[in-house]
């Protein structure tokens, strides 16, 4: 279990985060969702101890997470937004350095390494260097790292921004292979469809302040599971509606334009970010 | 077990760029023996100016090899590949990286210093460095990879590490025992000059060359410089709240 208590980040004059307080049950997959500079990355990074809390702090299982406690970092492996990696090492040697990072058998950094560099397809380029690889490879690369440790806890900040359709796709599918197993993962990501599709529960954080934490479907009913869509002077707006009927007689009402379709999560964020904006 | 792993990230570094290391290790000092040693030939304190210059260059490249094994390297991973996050995330403990990255370092400095040896050995100087000389080198090598940390933990960019190399690199190179005795500099500068951690290395590298033994002193301030370093590095790693 994660549990973030009064967690906050100044640099400077500038406030990330304010006061996060939230807990993340063992095996859940949590969404952290956000405008751009919202706080997310910031919180991530606390959680991973590359920064460290103004104020406040994070338990991992009821123990303090700071940079000694490697007990409680054994647990955790990141996925982090920028290619965090040596640029001038092969895969197979980003791959050992994780493996020896986190104390593992050399036997074992070796299995591993082949078995996740042919799960993603890269066994054909593990001796070429990370600076010679495509930006998806890289991504690809970042996971299996992650992966080569069997965390319990996976933290990945935007873990398909740059990849195509398919391959996040593929990633949905991986991800949920490796929540199967019993892996909590905490994800931030602009892909609101991704955030719905993946996760449990989500946190809407604005400004570095908790806006709204449910479950996906839970916020989409507190918001009205249906909307209309129509285009008037201020361009498209959409009215959200607790009832079919409600939304249907706001639409007999409204221009013949306008449209009915469920809810979704991005209307939420939308929602969200835009009253708080 | 961290620091080995360390040692192995650096061994795979050298082994990739073990061309361009030694050369990088080679030219200045050959610069410097070539035209202070070979081309303007004359004498100090009574002998040969090589049998001087010499043991001082060794100084300095251990000096030189050591600083930037770690500045440029550590600088890169910090700011720019963001590769010093995943050392941050792992469980090794973050003090047995420091003490890999300072041991790490200072072999590149020894290994610099070998290259300077073996092109001098052609020359019959009569010069003897033994098993206190390299400890010595080592030593010095220690001290510059872990100025190098501190320096790379401060950096606000990656540009910042050729910057510490002309601010403290360069003038300790000129000023410290190098080239010249620093007996016929003022009062007062010269003690400054003596507290640096070359000026003593070069000195105790220079006594044993001569069939002389080492200070003490030397060696207390190459120690001081290490603990005071190594502290601060290792208090950067553990609460410098943005690194």
């Amino acid at each position: 279990m994660i549990e973030l208590r009064n967690l906050t980040k100044r640099f400077g004059s500038f406030t990330a985060v304010d006061g996060l307080t939230m807990t993340i049950g063992t095996g859940e997959f949590f969404g952290l969702l956000g405008p751009n500079g919202a706080g997310k990355t910031t919180t991530i990074s606390m959680m991973s101890t590359v920064l460290l809390p103004t104020a406040g702090e994070i338990l991992l299982d009821g123990v303090r997470l700071d940079r000694k406690a490697s007990a409680q970092k054994r647990k955790l492996s990141v996925i982090t937004q920028e290619y965090s990696m040596r640029q001038d090492m092969t895969m197979d040697e980003v791959m050992e350095y994780q493996g020896r990072l986190y104390f593992m058998p050399r036997k074992a950094i070796r299995e591993k390494t082949d078995a996740l560099l042919s799960f993603a397809g890269l066994i054909e380029y593990r001796h070429r260097t990370v600076r010679h690889l495509s930006g998806g490879m890289k991504r690809k690369l970042m996971i299996c790292r992650a992966l080569m440790i069997e965390p319990e806890i996976l933290l990945l900040d935007e873990p398909t921004a740059g990849m195509d359709a398919l391959s996040r796709r593929q990633m949905w599918n991986l991800l949920r292979q490796v929540k199967g197993q019993g892996v909590t993962i905490v994800l931030t990501t602009h892909y609101i469809e991704e955030a719905q599709a993946l996760c449990g529960r989500v946190a809407l954080i604005n400004r570095g302040k908790l806006q709204k934490l449910d479950a996906p479907d839970a916020l989409i009913r507190e918001l009205g599971p249906f909307a209309v869509d129509e285009t008037g002077a201020d361009g498209l707006v959409s009215r959200y509606f607790h009832s079919r009927e409600e939304a249907i007689a706001h639409l007999s009402a409204a221009s013949s334009d306008a449209a009915l379709r469920a809810t979704t999560l991005e209307d939420v964020f939308v929602d969200c970010a835009g009253r708080k904006l | 077990m961290g620091i080995i792993t360390v040692l192995w990230e650096k061994w795979v570094e050298f082994r990739r760029d073990f061309f361009k290391i030694t050369v990088a290790a080679m030219i200045s000092p050959l610069m410097y023996l070539i035209i202070f040693g070979l081309g303007i030939q004359t004498t100090s304190h009574g002998e040969p100016y090589l049998n001087f210059l010499i043991p001082g260059i060794v100084a300095m490249a251990t000096m030189t090899g050591s600083f930037g094994a770690i500045a440029q390297s550590m600088s890169v991973q910090r700011l720019y590949e963001r590769a010093l996050d995943q050392i941050m995330v792992s469980p090794t403990p973050l003090w047995q990286f420091i003490l890999g990255q300072i041991i790490g370092g200072s072999l590149r400095g020894l290994y610099a210093a070998g290259v300077i040896l073996v092109l001098t050995a052609p020359i019959r100087t009569g010069l003897t460095f033994n098993a206190l000389s390299f400890l010595i080198m080592f030593l010095n090598g220690t001290v510059f990879a872990t100025i190098a940390l501190v320096l790379s933990f401060l950096a606000k960019s990656y540009t910042d590490a050729p910057r510490f190399t002309s601010y403290i690199i360069m003038p300790m190179s000129f000023l410290c025992n190098t080239f010249f005795s620093t007996d016929q500099m003022p009062a007062g500068f010269r003690q400054v000059i003596a507290l640096l951690p070359l000026s003593q290395a070069s000195a105790m590298i220079r006594a044993i060359s001569g069939g002389q033994r080492p200070g003490a002193f030397g060696f207390a301030v190459l120690a001081a410089y290490l603990a005071v370093f190594g502290g601060i590095a290792v208090g950067f790693i553990y609460r410098k709240k943005n690194l």
